[in-house]
């Protein structure tokens, strides 16, 4: 027997071999529309935000909490929320295919999603809770 | 991978310099790229203190003349030196390009020479290109048809089908596009790399080709195909004016296309 640990080449699959690799994964298009249709839609989302927040500039807290209980308001911000985080989660899953090699690669996925998804859904339950809390405090005060 | 130093064995040092002959007048310096597999030395950068009226006007008359008349141990790859054969493709001046169709006066200061980015290296401007080739194999660039061909005549186009191929044609895989693109130094390996795409390309548009669909789903990979983040670099560097990244574009189109 050789000695494995003598320096010696330790690739010879051919070149072929290598650029073929494992073949088409068949994906990839999903994530790429993906990313182009979220970032057209937050134009317009990402607009609107920026308006209403020169609108709420100095507005009292009960008058911010009854802007977040309009259903019109609680829709576009959570739809602001749920796919600026999902935009976010699918570009940094690019730069972690880029920068990010070798057994790390799947761990820093699951850990970059998870931390994400969080963020995501704290905001998401934050938007929930402006306008669930306003309608309740309404009712009560009609009441 | 992403690598923002060089390995301790490929830090450039400086090398030799060789100077003018006296009483020349149009000297021009050529700060070329020396590495020799033959000793355990690191690379450097060796001056060539070139008169330009002796010499033709291309970056290549100056290496032609620097092997001939100064130093023969200058290694580069050269064939045509008309632009058509891709073999002087190296980086002149921090710009991926063919030495016979770079015009010398058109570089202000020192000329630095070096080997295409990130490919190994065989010997001072050689580079190594035997897995780009494998990758342009990979994507089987030749005519697939299950039609025979009329017994008597070529396979047909119309003016317009034959339209479809310009822009990709004259494409003489050099690879300066592929070796100037970020996404093919970090993932060379797995992604094919703009040359390999604009071929990929040109035989899916070609209407004599009966297999674009065989063509898309080799290609339909995160890194193969989607690795291409749109940096333009390959778009801009290449010599024969032609656009890799439009034909990437249009594989990304065409594979959204079918998913409808």
């Amino acid at each position: 027997m050789s000695n494995p640990k003598k320096p010696h080449i330790t690739v010879m699959r051919s070149q072929l071999s290598r650029a073929r690799g494992l073949g088409s994964g068949q994906a990839g298009v999903g994530h790429w529309w993906a990313e182009r249709a979220s970032a057209v839609a937050l134009v317009p989302l990402s607009g609107w935000f920026v308006i209403q927040v020169f609108r709420l500039a100095g507005a009292s807290q009960p008058e911010v909490a009854k802007w977040g209980a309009r259903p019109l308001n609680t829709t576009m911000m959570l739809s602001l929320v749920i796919l600026t985080f999902y935009h976010t989660q699918l570009g940094l899953q690019v730069i972690i295919d880029d920068y990010v090699h070798g057994k790390a690669h799947l761990p820093a996925g699951l850990l970059m999603k998870g931390i994400v998804f969080l963020l995501g859904l704290f905001g998401t339950v934050s938007v929930l809770k402006l306008a669930l809390a306003g309608s309740s405090r309404g009712r009560i005060a009609a009441g | 991978m992403v690598e923002f130093r060089l390995p301790k064995n490929s830090t450039v040092g400086k090398g030799r310099i060789f100077t003018a002959t006296p009483g020349a007048t149009n000297v021009k310096n050529f700060r070329i790229y020396r590495w020799s597999p033959d000793d355990d030395k690191n690379p450097v950068v060796d001056t060539y203190e070139i008169d330009l009226d002796k010499i033709g006007p291309m970056v290549l008359d100056a290496l032609i003349h620097i092997k001939n008349d100064v130093d023969s141990t200058l290694t580069f790859r050269r064939s045509c030196r008309e632009g058509i054969c891709g073999s002087c493709a190296m980086n002149i001046a921090g710009e991926n390009t063919l030495a016979c169709l770079k015009p010398i006066r058109d570089i202000e200061g020192d000329i630095a020479i070096y080997p295409l980015p990130h490919m190994p290296v065989i010997k001072d401007l050689v580079p190594d290109l035997d897995g780009a080739y494998a990758q342009l194999r990979s994507i089987d660039p030749w005519l697939k048809s299950d039609t025979a061909p009329p017994p008597d005549a070529e396979r047909r186009q119309s003016i317009e089908e034959r339209a479809e191929l310009d822009g990709m044609w004259e494409c003489i895989l050099c690879f300066c596009c592929s070796t100037s693109c970020p996404s093919y130094w970090w993932n060379g390996d797995r992604y094919l790399g703009p040359a390999t795409l604009l071929a990929a390309y040109r035989w899916i548009a070609d209407s004599r080709d009966e297999h674009a669909g065989d063509r898309l789903d080799a290609l339909e990979d995160p890194l193969k195909l989607y690795a291409c983040r749109t940096i333009m670099n390959c778009t801009q560097t290449c010599p024969k004016g032609l656009n890799p990244a439009k034909a990437i574009g249009r594989i990304k189109e065409l594979q959204l296309e079918r998913k409808a």
